[in-house]
């Protein structure tokens, strides 16, 4: 009987780990779709300000408050916004490979082949791309 | 197989339509027939986690030894430049070791089988045969990173000009089961999404370098849009996530692949002829530094595969020799032989050699060898492959078609299968029995009956006559 529970609570724990790390990439990939979503709400708001010939200061919703300001400085803060977001994404991207790689590593499965590799250039590709 | 009768029709008693759809049917069962390979059954090499072979696994059985040893062999397979020689009587499962490893190596693992024989042609040299068999053994996995922006068109809004002519400008609404959003067009897009007539409804994956557009499908909760639909039109499902995504794909090319590519001097013309012919050796040299560097950067890995050469002593001193060279290259893979033969004469030689393999050649494989098969073995072989080309075979005419096995040869047993199954659908039987098993017996000859037969019979065949006067002219020739 002894043995059994210290299986019991051995597998359990390896359960819970497994669980941990799971649940932990598809934050990691719902925190993906959210900065996706305001990047792309972000690109519209430039756009609209770029095609605007006017020169009258514009209202701006950050967060849930309006604030009327300079129109280049709204673009400058949509603008930094954007480079924000872009960096985010891709540091969240390169952190979930190493987060993909522990949970194929508990769930006993092989390594993603050429997970790691880095990528061929354009060109490279365009050289490659006729025998695929 | 029923045919019918010469210059009239194939009349059934069931009329017209049933005959025709019998017919249907027995033409597709044929074509099936044809396309089931010898070791087809095999799935792997049936061992378990510690490398230990089960009696019947994965659609090997017995030869526990020699499975034992290709599982050892397939675990060293990151060390370059070995080799193994598979030896055995003929029917003792050669091959399909060889084959039950190539399938354990998975898909990603480069797997090239040849015969022998294959190299001689008249189209290349032996060596030059012998290369493109070896680079096409060794893979380079690289890998591809695109950002596409995916998703289902929600609208298309294209504004014309008043003038008629002039820039146009538009909108495209595109959504994700999780967000939409509006893209502002441009002139070089909207003439694309004109091209590809994309519409509301249709997903479309859209390449954020190149501006390049793909129509994947149209949406599931479109499919009622209109009652009559094109042959072509997919339906696929809206996709899930991020609208604009990073796609990374692995790719795995063999060596010889992008030598191909590259040694194409007028580009189409290659692609007709289909043999790609010699290829310099300037090519190379250029491709192997070339994949090096890639190697530096971290861009490609080496995936070292198997070359499986059946029938090795087809091969002559010259390709022994240049075996020997080049498994000590850096990118050799792993080398298996096979042979039937025991100590015979080398290939362009006059000196007799275990295999026909050169002792020197030897000296540097790992040799495997396979026992002829015992009753029970042979029995669940049959078993396997009766499934395996859906053939139901009773009890008795499974034991029958053993004892034939043991007596002649397995391969003779196994062509008796389908043999005997048609057979027994022609008498409308469900199951083969043993009069199916004696029937197909006595309408095909093996190989020791066949001997005997011409033994009895020479005198009376064509050309005899003329065999013995060849046999008299070469012996005034020499």
């Amino acid at each position: 009987m002894q043995t059994d529970s210290g299986d019991m609570s051995r597998v359990v724990e390896h359960l819970a780990q497994v669980e941990g790390v799971a649940e932990d990439i598809l934050a990691d990939k719902q925190k993906l779709i959210d900065l996706d979503r305001r990047r792309n709400k972000t690109r519209e708001a430039m756009r609209i300000l770029q095609k605007d010939k006017t020169e009258e200061k514009k209202w701006i919703c950050f967060g849930n408050m309006f604030i009327k300001v300079e129109k280049k400085k709204a673009s400058r803060l949509l603008e930094h916004d954007f480079d924000e977001i872009e960096k985010e994404m891709s540091k969240t991207r390169t952190e979930l490979k190493p987060k993909v790689n522990q949970l194929r590593d508990l769930e006993h499965k092989e390594e993603a082949k050429g997970f790691n590799l880095n990528p061929l250039s354009d060109s490279e590709m365009k050289a490659v791309k006729d025998l695929l | 197989m029923s045919l019918c009768p010469p210059g009239g029709t194939y009349k059934h008693p069931g009329g017209m339509a049933a005959s025709t759809a019998e017919k249907v049917q027995e033409v597709r069962e044929v074509t099936r027939i044809e396309r089931i390979g010898a070791h087809s059954h095999i799935r792997g090499l049936g061992l378990d986690d510690a490398l230990e072979a089960r009696q019947t696994s994965q659609g090997m059985v017995g030869q526990l030894e020699a499975r034992r040893a290709a599982g050892v062999i397939l675990e060293m397979i990151k060390i370059a430049g070995r080799a193994v020689l598979i030896a055995g009587q003929p029917g003792t499962g050669k091959t399909a070791i060889a084959m039950g490893m190539a399938q354990a190596l998975g898909s990603d693992t480069p797997f090239t089988s040849i015969a022998g024989s294959e190299i001689f042609s008249l189209e290349m040299g032996k060596t030059e045969a012998l290369t493109q068999a070896f680079r096409k053994s060794i893979g380079v996995r690289i890998k591809e990173e695109t950002e596409i922006i995916e998703g289902e068109v929600v609208e298309i809004q294209i504004d014309r000009p008043a003038t008629g002519t002039g820039a146009k400008v538009g909108k495209l609404t595109l959504k994700t089961t999780e967000m939409e959003t509006i893209y502002d067009l441009g002139q070089k897009m909207i003439e694309s999404l004109t091209k590809e007539k994309v519409q509301a409804g249709d997903i479309v994956t859209i390449d954020k370098a190149t501006g390049k557009i793909t129509k994947l499908g149209r949406s599931f909760t479109r499919a009622r849009d209109y009652d009559a639909m094109g042959p072509q039109t997919k339906f696929v499902q809206c996709p899930e996530g991020e609208l604009q995504k990073r796609k990374e794909v692995v790719h795995t090319v063999t060596l010889h692949e992008i030598d191909v590519i590259n040694s194409r001097t007028q580009g189409f013309l290659a692609l007709f002829s289909g043999d790609t012919g010699e290829i310099k050796s300037e090519v190379r040299e250029q491709i192997n530094s070339k994949v090096a560097e890639w190697r530096e950067e971290g861009k490609a890995e080496i995936v070292p595969g198997v070359l499986f050469i059946d029938e090795v002593h087809m091969l002559d001193i010259e390709c022994f020799s240049f075996l020997n060279r080049a498994l000590e290259t850096d990118m050799a893979p792993i080398l298996i032989m096979a042979t039937n033969r025991g100590i015979t004469r080398i290939r362009g030689t006059q000196y007799l050699s275990p295999h026909g393999v050169p002792i020197d050649l030897l000296d540097r494989l790992l040799i495997v060898s396979t026992k002829p098969y015992e009753e029970k073995e042979i029995k669940q072989i049959l078993k396997i492959r009766c499934e395996e080309e859906d053939v139901e075979m009773s009890d008795d005419a499974l034991t029958v078609l053993t004892r034939i096995g043991m007596e002649t040869s397995l391969r003779y047993s196994i062509q008796l299968i389908t043999a005997a199954n048609l057979v027994c659908r022609k008498r409308k039987g469900t199951e083969v029995d043993v009069d199916d098993i004696k029937r197909v017996y006595s309408l095909f000859l093996d190989e020791s009956r066949s001997t005997q037969f011409l033994k009895e019979y020479q005198q009376e065949f064509m050309f005899n006559e003329v065999g013995e006067s060849i046999d008299m002219l070469n012996e005034c020739f020499y």
